[in-house]
Parts: C-alpha cells; sequence; structure tokens
C-alpha cells in the first residue's frame, strides 16, 4: 500500500545525538536502535503500512516516559506511542525520523478497589488481564475490543475502543474514571477523577481515542463492573443477509438492548469454524449473536423475547448456548474472526464503517457488489446492533498491485458509510489507513478546528505526526485523486 | 435561524463584545459570572430526525426538553441519564451545555455519554459538525462529548444527536432507614452485584433505591435486598430529578461534591448523597477551601451549586490542567465571545 | 504477510516450508498476549509476533546477528502462541529453521559451544546422564547451582509386572526419565497392566532426539529418531498397538518425526508409521477410560478426597493440544484440582533452557510456584520429567508424574 502522507515538515535529526541523550534516561534493554532490531517496530496489526522509526524507547515508569518526551521535545523528534500493536488502523506506524515510545513494559495492575469498583493500572496492562484480576471479586472491566487477549489499556484509551458488549456497556470513554497524562514537554497531568465527573472541560472526552496526538497516557482508573450472574448466547441462522440486518433492526425495535448483537457472513463463519470448532451453522448466508444477561429469570424472559423476534424475522435454525463454555465459544469465535481469515488469504484489509441500522441490508448489497468489481472476497463480521461493519478485504500482499486494489476497494466502502449517513471508523481510528477519507467525512473547516485543539496540546505537532487529522494540503491532493468520482472534494483549496 | 446566529456572533466578534448563550435560562443560578449580550436559542426548534430502531435522536438546540422528552415517550424510550427539569423552559441545547445528569447517572452513564454528536457555530460563525447520527464514531477527536458541560464556552450547539434508551419494563422503590455511613457502605456493596440499580437517594436517614429492569429481575432484587416498597416512588423520583425536594427548596447555599463513592461520611453538614455514594450534596455556609479540601482528599472535587459566593465555589485547577484549558478556550474560542468567565474566571 | 525469501533459502524444503508458515501470520499480535517471555520482559522482540519478525528478515537476507541469536534462544519453543493464534501459524516449524539459520551464520563462542555440544550429549543418553548423575549426587558441590539442584535424591521403582496380558503396548524410556524418576514408567505398567495392557520396552531406543534437535544439533536429533524407528518397528510388527509416551516432551517430538524426516526417502514413510502408532499416556488412558474409572472409583470410595494442583506442560497442552483427559482421571482418583491461574504458560524448564537462560527461567518459575501453590494443594501432578525436576526445585510439595498419584490411589 502506499507510504502514508509526508509525515510533516519535521526536519530529520542528528539521529546519534538523539540515541547518546535517550542511552542516558533509559535502561539499556528499553532503547532498541539497531536495524535489526527496530525493524520488527515497523508496522502494528495493520502490516499493509510500514516504517522503521529511528529508535523504539520501551520505558518502565512514568518518569522514564516523561523523560524521553523531554528528550524529545527539546530535540524536535516525533514521537509515535505504541501499545501492544494490535491496532488496525496503523495508528502505531513508526514515524521514519522519530521515536517510537513503547508502553508493554508498563503492565502492572497497581490496585483494585473491590468496594469502589475500580482498577488502577498501567497503559501497558492488556484488557483482558484487567477482567480476569477482577474475577475473583466478582467484577469485570466492561469494553471487550475482539483482540482483547492482547491489546492494551492505553491504546483502547488512544483510539476509543469498544468491542461487542459495547451496545449495552458503552465503550471506552464510557468506562474509565482518570487518567495520567504525560504531555509532549514532560509535564505531568491528572484527569478526571474518582467521582463520575470533574471540574472545567471534559478532558476525558478528548483524550480518549485521540490516537496518541494530544499526550502519553501512563494511568488509568477504569470502572468495573459486577459479573451479570447469567450470559447466554441465541445463535440464530437465516438464508439471507438482508433477513439478518432486519433481525437486528427488529430485536432493537422491540425495546430490547442486547449485552451483545453480532453478525457474521458465510465466508467469516467458515473461516472461524476451523479455528473455534463452535459447531456455527456453515450453510448459511448469516449468522447473529445475540446475547442476554442478567438474573436467570430475566435471561430466560428476555431469550425468549429474543427467540420469537428472531422466528419472526426469519431465522431458519435458532440454537441457544447450552453452557459457559460454549457460550464463551461462540464469542471465541467472533472475535477470532479477523485473524481466522488468514486462513483463506495471506493478507486482509479491515474496514470499520459504522452506519445507521436502517441501512444495513443496502450497505450490504452495495459491499457485494464492489467485491465483483473489484475481484476480491470480503467477508463481513461486524457488531450489527452499533451498525458498526468490518468488511475484511482479502488480498494477497506478495501479488503486485493486490494491495493497492483492495485500498481502493475499502476507500469505496468508506464512501458508501458516508453516503448512508455514517462514518468511516467506528472503533479502530482513522489512524494512517483512513486519512485521505477524512477529508470526505469533514469539511476543511472541521479539520481546521481539530488543529487547533492539536496545538494546544503539542505546539510543534510532534506526538504521532501525519495521523488521524489530515492537513488541508493532503486533503487537496486527496480530492485530485478523487476528481474522477464526480464531485471534488475540496474545490476552493490551492493545489500544490 | 441558523444564518440569523452566525450574524450575531460574527457581529459580537468583530465588535468584541461577549454573548451569553441562553435557552429557558433555567441553569442561570450556576456558574461563575453571567455576562453578554444573550443569544436566545429558543427560536431554533424541532426534532430533526428519530427513528425509535435506530435509538438516535437528533434534535435543534432550542427545543424545550419538555418536547424531547414526549416524543421519546411515545417510542416507549427515554434520556436515560434522566437530566434535571429545573424549569419548565428548560432547552435540550441547556441539557447538553450544562452536561447536569439526573438519578439514573449512576447505573446508565451521563449527559455526556449520550451525546453522539453536535452541530455548532464557533466564534467565527462557521458552521461545522462533530461525531454524528451513530452509535460509535471516532473519526476525528471528540468534540461533541467535549462540549457537553462546557455550558456555551466553547460554541453555540445548534443541533444534537443523542443516543436514547427504552424504558425499563418495571421500576420498583425500595426505602430503608439507614444512616448516613450505613448507606454509602450499602450502597456500594450493592452496586459491586449484578443488582438492577437505577437510582439511589438518602437524606435524613432514610434511603431509598430504585430498581429498574425487566420484571423478574427487579422481584428477584427486591428478595434479595429487603427494604419496604415505597408507594408513589415515581413523583419521589421526579422530585430528585428536578431537585423539587424538600433537600434542595431549603438551602441558601448548596455545594455539590463529586467525589469516590466510598468516601466515608465527610461531615460537613446537612447531606443528601447520590449515584451510589458518589455525589454528596451539602446544604451548609462553609468555607469554600474547607469543602474543597474534603472533596479532593475524597478523590474528587466540589462546587459551590447554588447561593454564596460564586467566584470562590469552584474547585481550583492544577495550575498544567488549568494552563491547558486557557490554551483550550483560546483554540477554540479564539474571539473569546463565548461566555467569558461562565465557569472559570480564568476562561 | 508479504514475502520476498532471498534466494539462498527461497527454492530448498525449509525455505518453502518458512514462508509457508510466514504467509499465514496476518501480525495480529493475540500471540503476545499468551507468550511467557514477552509478558516477562514486555519487548517484541521477545515474543512470538517480533520472532517471527526477525526470523523473516534473516530469510528474506539480512544478515543475522548476535541480537537475532539472543531473541530467539530466549524462546522456550513452548508453543503457547500456537495454541492462540487464529490463523494457524507453525510457529515451532519455523522457530527451528530459523534457528538454524542464525546459528549457521552467526556461530556460538567456542566455550558455549563446547558447553552446549556437551549438554546435548550427554542429557540424550541414558548411559553417560546415569553415571553423570550418581557423580552429581556424590559430587554436587562441584556443580554449578542451577544444576545442582536439579538433581533429585535417588528414587526406588516399584515393581514391574510381568508382561502376561494379550494387549501389548511399548514404553519409550527416555533418556533422564530412567535415572532420575524410574518409578513413572513402573507405575505406567502397573496402572495398564490392571486394566489389562502389558507395558514393554524397547532396549535398543534411546533419547526422542528432542533435546540436540532443540538445541540446533538437527543431524544429531535425526540420528536419534532413526535409532528409535529402529528399535520400535520391530515391536510394531511384532503386535505392540501403541507406542506410549510417558514424557509429554518426547511425545510431542515422537509425534513429528513424520515431520522431521520428510525428507529422508528411506525413512520418511517409517517415520510417519512411529507418529501415527504414538500415544500420550494421556490418550491411552483416556481411551480405556471407562475401565479405568470405574476401578478409580472403586477405590478412593469412602476415602477423603485430597486436593491436587494439576500442571498441564506446553508439550501436552500446546505441542499436542491435549487438554483435560489427565485432570478428569485425577479427579476420578479421588483428587479435587485446585485452581491454578495462567495455566497456559510454561514453568520455564523447557528442555535445556533452565541451563541455558537461568535468569528468566527462574522468574518464570517462581510465578509458576506461586500460581500452583495459590490453591493449597498437597502436591503438584504434571505430566513430564523436565518439569517435574524443574517444578520440584521451587516447592516444598512433591512434584509427581500424575501417573504415581493415580498408581498410589489403586
Amino acid at each position: 500500500m502506499g507510504k502514508p502522507e509526508a509525515i510533516s515538515a519535521i526536519p530529520a535529526v542528528d539521529s546519534h545525538a538523539l540515541i547518546s541523550r535517550l542511552r542516558a534516561v533509559l535502561p539499556s534493554p528499553s532503547l532498541l536502535a539497531l536495524p535489526e532490531e527496530t525493524k520488527p517496530y515497523e508496522c502494528d496489526g495493520l502490516s499493509a503500512f510500514r516504517e522503521v522509526p529511528l529508535a523504539v524507547a520501551l520505558p518502565e515508569d512514568e518518569a522514564q516516559v516523561a523523560a524521553v518526551l523531554k528528550v524529545c521535545h527539546e530535540m524536535r523528534v516525533p514521537v509515535v506511542a505504541r501499545g501492544a500493536g494490535t491496532g488496525l488502523s496503523g495508528g502505531a506506524l513508526p514515524n521514519p525520523l522519530g521515536v517510537t515510545l513503547g508502553l508493554s513494559k508498563m503492565k502492572r495492575i497497581l490496585h483494585i478497589d473491590p468496594l469502589a469498583r475500580t482498577a488502577r493500572v498501567q497503559p501497558g496492562v492488556r484488557n483482558l488481564a484487567i477482567s480476569e484480576a477482577a474475577a475473583p471479586l466478582g467484577l469485570y472491566y466492561a469494553p471487550d475490543p475482539s483482540s482483547q487477549i492482547a491489546c492494551s489499556i492505553g491504546g483502547n484509551i488512544a483510539e476509543n475502543s469498544g468491542g461487542v458488549h459495547c451496545l449495552k456497556y458503552g465503550l471506552t470513554v464510557h468506562n474509565i474514571l482518570k487518567l495520567r497524562v504525560v504531555t509532549i514537554d514532560g509535564e505531568i497531568l491528572e484527569l478526571g477523577g474518582e467521582g463520575l465527573d470533574a471540574a472545567g472541560y471534559d478532558l476525558m472526552a478528548l483524550m480518549t481515542g485521540s490516537e496518541g496526538l494530544l499526550g502519553v497516557v501512563t494511568e488509568i482508573t477504569v470502572k468495573l463492573l459486577p459479573k451479570p450472574q447469567l450470559a447466554r448466547v441465541v445463535l440464530a441462522a437465516f438464508d439471507s443477509l438482508e433477513k439478518a440486518g432486519n433481525a437486528v433492526a427488529n430485536i432493537i425495535g422491540a425495546g430490547i438492548i442486547p449485552a451483545g448483537l453480532e453478525m457474521m457472513d458465510k465466508l467469516a463463519t467458515r473461516a472461524v469454524e476451523q479455528f473455534v470448532h463452535a459447531g456455527y451453522p456453515l450453510d448459511a448466508e448469516a449468522i447473529l449473536l445475540c446475547e442476554s444477561d442478567g438474573t436467570p429469570e430475566e435471561v430466560a424472559a428476555e431469550i425468549e423475547r429474543m427467540e420469537a423476534v428472531m422466528r419472526a424475522s426469519g431465522a431458519t435454525q435458532i440454537r441457544l448456548s447450552k453452557d459457559e463454555a460454549e457460550r464463551l465459544r461462540f464469542w471465541s469465535g467472533r472475535k477470532a474472526a479477523f485473524p481466522a481469515v488468514g486462513r483463506l488469504m495471506p493478507d486482509y484489509y479491515c474496514m470499520d464503517g459504522t452506519i445507521p441500522k436502517r441501512k444495513l441490508a443496502e450497505v450490504l448489497k452495495g459491499i457485494a457488489q464492489l467485491s465483483e468489481e473489484f475481484g476480491l472476497g470480503c467477508p463481513n463480521v461486524f457488531h450489527a446492533g452499533d451498525g458498526n461493519l468490518h468488511p475484511l478485504i482479502m488480498f494477497d500482499a506478495n501479488v503486485p498491485g493486490q494491495a493497492e486494489h483492495a485500498a481502493k476497494f475499502g476507500s469505496r466502502i468508506l464512501k458508501l458509510c458516508i453516503e448512508a449517513g455514517g462514518t468511516i471508523t467506528g472503533e479502530h481510528g482513522v489512524g494512517v489507513e483512513k486519512i485521505g477519507e477524512m477529508c470526505d467525512q469533514f469539511t476543511p473547516d472541521a479539520l481546521e478546528t481539530f488543529h487547533s485543539v492539536k496545538a494546544a496540546f503539542d505546539t510543534h505537532g510532534l506526538l504521532n505526526p501525519g495521523k488521524a487529522v489530515p492537513t488541508l494540503h493532503r486533503c487537496a491532493e486527496y480530492g485530485q485523486m478523487h476528481v474522477a468520482r464526480g464531485k471534488e472534494a475540496f474545490p476552493d483549496l490551492p493545489r500544490f | 435561524m441558523i444564518e440569523q446566529f452566525r450574524d450575531t456572533i460574527r457581529a459580537a466578534t468583530s465588535a468584541g463584545r461577549p454573548l451569553r448563550i441562553r435557552g429557558g435560562g433555567t441553569k442561570d443560578f450556576y456558574g461563575v459570572s453571567l455576562h453578554g449580550d444573550i443569544l436566545d436559542t429558543r427560536g431554533h426548534r424541532g426534532i430533526v430526525d428519530y427513528e425509535p430502531s435506530e435509538l438516535v435522536m437528533t434534535v435543534r438546540s432550542g427545543t424545550p426538553l419538555a418536547e424531547v422528552e414526549s416524543a421519546l415517550a411515545e417510542g416507549g424510550q427515554m434520556l436515560a441519564f434522566e437530566p434535571p427539569r429545573l424549569g419548565a423552559g428548560s432547552t435540550i441545547g441547556g441539557v447538553v451545555a450544562s452536561g447536569f445528569s439526573g438519578p439514573r447517572r449512576a447505573a446508565t452513564g451521563s449527559a455526556r455519554d449520550y451525546v453522539l454528536g453536535v452541530r455548532v457555530l464557533d466564534s467565527a460563525g462557521r458552521d461545522l459538525s462533530f461525531g454524528g447520527q451513530v452509535m460509535k464514531n471516532v473519526a476525528g477527536y471528540d468534540l461533541s462529548r467535549f462540549v457537553a458541560g462546557s455550558f456555551g464556552t466553547l460554541a453555540l450547539v445548534t443541533e444534537v444527536s443523542l443516543k436514547v434508551l427504552p424504558k425499563p419494563e418495571v421500576e420498583t422503590t425500595l426505602a430503608f432507614a439507614m444512616d448516613e455511613s450505613a448507606a454509602i457502605e450499602a450502597l456500594n456493596r450493592w452496586a459491586g452485584q449484578p443488582l438492577p440499580l437505577s437510582a439511589a437517594f438518602h437524606v435524613d436517614g432514610k434511603l431509598a433505591v430504585r430498581l429498574s429492569g425487566a420484571g423478574a429481575a427487579v422481584s428477584a432484587a427486591k428478595t434479595r435486598m429487603g427494604g419496604e416498597v415505597m408507594a408513589d416512588d415515581a413523583a419521589f423520583w421526579t422530585a430528585v430529578r428536578d431537585q423539587t425536594h424538600p433537600f434542595f427548596a431549603e438551602p441558601a447555599t448548596l455545594w455539590r461534591l463529586s467525589i469516590r463513592s466510598t468516601a466515608p461520611v465527610l461531615g460537613l453538614g446537612l447531606q443528601a448523597i447520590e449515584w451510589n455514594g458518589s455525589l454528596r450534596w451539602v446544604a451548609a455556609t462553609l468555607p469554600a477551601e474547607r469543602v474543597h479540601a474534603a472533596a479532593q482528599a475524597a478523590g474528587g472535587h466540589a462546587t459551590l451549586y447554588r447561593g454564596g459566593d460564586r467566584s470562590a465555589g469552584i474547585q481550583k485547577l492544577a495550575p498544567g490542567v488549568l494552563a491547558l484549558h486557557q490554551r483550550l478556550k483560546q483554540a477554540l474560542d479564539p474571539a473569546g465571545v463565548f461566555g467569558p468567565g461562565r465557569m472559570h474566571p480564568a476562561f | 504477510m508479504e514475502t520476498h525469501l532471498a534466494d539462498f533459502i527461497k527454492d530448498t524444503p525449509e525455505g518453502q516450508e518458512a514462508e509457508a508458515i510466514l504467509r499465514r501470520c496476518v501480525h495480529c499480535g493475540f500471540c503476545t498476549a499468551t507468550c511467557p517471555t514477552y509478558q516477562l520482559l514486555g519487548d517484541e522482540l521477545d515474543g512470538p509476533r517480533g520472532r517471527i519478525y526477525l526470523i523473516k528478515q534473516v530469510l528474506e537476507g539480512s544478515p543475522a546477528t548476535e541480537s537475532t541469536q539472543l531473541h530467539l534462544d530466549r524462546c522456550l519453543t513452548c508453543r503457547s502462541c500456537e495454541t492462540t493464534c487464529p490463523s494457524g501459524v507453525e510457529y515451532g516449524k519455523l522457530v527451528d529453521i530459523g534457528r538454524k539459520v542464525v546459528d549457521d551464520q552467526v556461530g556460538r563462542p567456542a566455550m558455549e559451544g563446547v558447553k552446549r555440544k556437551a549438554m546435548s550429549t550427554v542429557l540424550s543418553s541414558p548411559s553417560l546422564f546415569s553415571p553423570a548423575l550418581a557423580a552429581g549426587r556424590a559430587f554436587g558441590g562441584l556443580l554449578p547451582e542451577a544444576l545442582r539442584k536439579k538433581i533429585p535424591a535417588a528414587q526406588r521403582a516399584d515393581a514391574w509386572p510381568a508382561p502376561t496380558n494379550a494387549r501389548r503396548m511399548v514404553v519409550l524410556e527416555g533418556c533422564v526419565q530412567p535415572s532420575l524418576s524410574p518409578n513413572i514408567n513402573a507405575a505406567t505398567a502397573r496402572v495398564l497392566d490392571r486394566i489389562g495392557i502389558s507395558l514393554v520396552k524397547a532396549p535398543q531406543a534411546g533419547c526422542c532426539g528432542a533435546v540436540a534437535f532443540h538445541m540446533n544439533y538437527q543431524d544429531d536429533g535425526r540420528d536419534h529418531m532413526r535409532r528409535n524407528i529402529d528399535a520400535w518397528l520391530p515391536l510394531l510388527d511384532g503386535g505392540a498397538e501403541t507406542i506410549v509416551m510417558t514424557a509429554s516432551g518426547c511425545g510431542s517430538t515422537v509425534k513429528e518425526y513424520g515431520h522431521h524426516l520428510a525428507h529422508d526417502a528411506t525413512y520418511a514413510p517409517r517415520a510417519e508409521r512411529i507418529s501415527k502408532a504414538t500415544r500420550d499416556l494421556t490418550e491411552v488412558l483416556a481411551a480405556e477410560s471407562d475401565k479405568l474409572v470405574a476401578m478409580l472409583e472403586k477405590a478412593v470410595a469412602g476415602k477423603p478426597r485430597r486436593k491436587l494442583a494439576f500442571h498441564s506442560p506446553c508439550s501436552l497442552q500446546h505441542g499436542q493440544q491435549i487438554r483435560g483427559k489427565a485432570e478428569a482421571l485425577l479427579t476420578a482418583a479421588g483428587y479435587d484440582l485446585t485452581p491454578v491461574p495462567d495455566g497456559h504458560l510454561c514453568c520455564g524448564s523447557a528442555g535445556t533452557y533452565s541451563l541455558l537462560q537461568p535468569e528468566l527461567s527462574q522468574q518464570l518459575l517462581a510465578n509458576k510456584v506461586q500460581a500452583l501453590t495459590s490453591g493449597g494443594p498437597e502436591g503438584v501432578a504434571t505430566a513430564n520429567i523436565g518439569c517435574l525436576t524443574h517444578i520440584q526445585t521451587g516447592m516444598k510439595q512433591p512434584v509427581r508424574h500424575w501417573v504415581e498419584w493415580i498408581d498410589e490411589r489403586m
């Protein structure tokens, strides 16, 4: 896939001087500067974009984070924060002129308060590790992105990650109380509080989902929720995507908010069944996974209503998870769906558009047409209850031109989402991958506003430059590229 | 209407005269200082889009809250954060700008949590949209949630998209005789169990706990928790939500403390507890430093909600955080026309 | 993942195998979550995804260095990553190829080379290991501490029943197990005898080949494999139904003989036959569980239940993907298994790893002992001699092969 936007106007730095200054503030295993050591950091979960950083810093505590940032600030060197490197939008793609700041050594759970139902953790703690640690107390951390086994809570803050249960329990932004943040000049700020709101502006909302452009999070206080007494999943099969899509609208329309409501199409189901052996029906065009949680009585009543709606919506088969092991197996299939596609094709490109649910069937049909037009397979896995689509465009990066072809396909899907009144990213972030489509979604004025916000945190634009928010220059180029599609995106901007 | 707002804003910007954005004016009592020419939003009203199965309503900011709530009720839905209705004229724009949330907040989230997107006019009169009409959207900084609770000091919100939820099937309220300390302990313990708590209010040795959800869940919880079933509880919660309960009516000075839910009894004076212990109301005339210190020690902050010396009533921000607020205000409202000083003397 | 293998390896069998494995990897990073060394060190280079990248660089023609060698050395080859990987990346096979290429390019300092070769030779050979162990017991004070702690007191094996049953199975004696813990195979023979199966030895067989192979003396390892094949085939021809593995580490290797000797025209089919006839003891007994469970339940009826922690060796749960079988039999034998947090993580033994990477190994051991003892068991049951001796160095409660715990109850 093409190189990202020419990163910015930041001049190259004397890398020897930089490395010797970093060496002075970091223990030796925490600084990687040999090419063979930095190369494995060249990409995150989106391996189509790759850049080798000047150095990788792996600080062990907040003081080292602040020290690294100070050095970089003084030397005007870009810094790209990285958690577990599982992101799917290239948010942790290194800057070739910068330092990758990995938080993976900071992974201690500092404190769990069972009565106040909070956990204070370092940014490198794995999402799932929080729930595992809280489990003996009957508590858990609700947002569960599909990569939750590996992804870090710091990365979740940067992306405002969702997950299969966020329809009912919210996104990351709804489940955190307090952050410690180091700014680019090394100052430590405490945002939020242990209460449910804080004085002043809602800086927690601004930091969450800011993709590492505003500050580096070094400590997070998350809310923990009581584990429901019982959860069960209804698995329903449908003979058309349209019927499955309508079933989703019907369930919500019936006043039910399922704990999770997910859809997989036939291709995705088949890929994943090879790995999890969950017993998914392989001949269905689409399956829905619909979870109910609560007290046993409540679950029984809700499941009955869900099944009735599914049946009325044309489900050809309905199964109910018989025990906790089977419930987890149903979900593990869904959660492993992206990488499992690696069994079908060497590479995939995961999209993340969100649309109003009523447009589900229409957009899916559009994607199927595009799949034929581009000649690339495209299984669909998605958070149906939220209208958050994850089409997985399959390709083979070893075939020349195919990665670019896949990227074009992806871009067309995102345009479909915008046209349907949706957005180009529901939970994976813009990163470097959807930077062009940002120009479709926002007006130049809105983008300028984003840049003003960025400047309030990071005057010199050193934190994760070139990601999340495109420069207007970039949009002008992008507009030119897309002029063939009829409407020019930014006709009044000067072309360079 | 947007054109008219834009002209007003541009005129104010070029004249360097501040504007005071106002809907029904039901929260005029709150904040540090009010000055500037009033920009009345109430002419810009109406529901733009509402489809119950989408769980989203898009509405113009001047729309009366009552109109929004009755439309939602027809769809069997509600604003889950139960914004307080502090007067008949309350508008949805004011609800978002204040970010105030009611009794259900601890269980289901705050006003800001339900904001999905906003359309605003900035101080240059530019018409900007952030967020959207869908449940999940992480494109760009989350300015739509950021403006929630900013009291019209960053931009004029002209339209807002809110997530809405179905009304619970059943609600019932249990009453307990308990002192403050026991109530704090009990609420936190219950909140750590899978019980359908949706509100709590403790004052004067009496704790009321509301349960909401499926009939089966509510009745199971009732058996488990004990207490007396409260009659006419809907009216009780309306009074708590809208702050017409006698506790709110009496005091000349009312402090609001948002703190760690498990913080022990503060001993500052007559107190009411909400949000499972994390919201404490103190009805007493006290030195601001004392209240702020108590809140800070409990991991949170205190605000003088009503009465007293408004400018001394806000919790001090750490210097770095204050400077960041000033830079953000400058970034979003460089002309400084939107309600300067309403939230803080420094921005 | 996109790959462009260099000419030196592209068209070799190893190169083709490596490329097929690499292309399955989609770089999702799930594997890092369950990698013991990544969890300790928090560096991409010490997790499977980073090691795959390091190997890929070398196979694409970048010269290997000591840094790459170090990160590959730190890998335990526990294959926990393979259990986690949704894309089906066969990391274990890839790291074998990568290590060979890297060691060929980088070499080892002379002394280290001697040490590794000696370790490989002694540990692989019962005739060398047994006297060495006796000497170690006698002159323990002269040994390095990591090794000294591993030397258990001499053990007695109870009686081995005479082979009177019509059904017969062959047991791999192994290299270190007969000297360190002779009772394991004897207990296996007694349990099998009770359900009508005689367990016989194959005197010519020796080490399964894993020790040498994983220390990168791959040719030595293959020689061991051929020798075992030659020793076992006549017994299979003579009616033995299965080759039983009482050490899961060996089982995981013997089951892959077919793979390791795939390019040896003479031995490939024989190796395949041996691999197909090989079963871990858990599988053998689980297949007979109707009979066995009834006997166990009868034996423990009325007796108080006892608390044990089960440590599933990586070679059992990841290498052979066997889970729950030994646990079910122990439960039937009157033991309540205590919960063990992070049961998927390696104990740090990992063949010769505890000797070559003592620091990481000791950290993993400390974590493992804490996890195993957290439920307050009277002892630990496991399924591999390496884990057994290693874990025993970290705790007072007895660590024994699970079949010994079962034998004791019958």
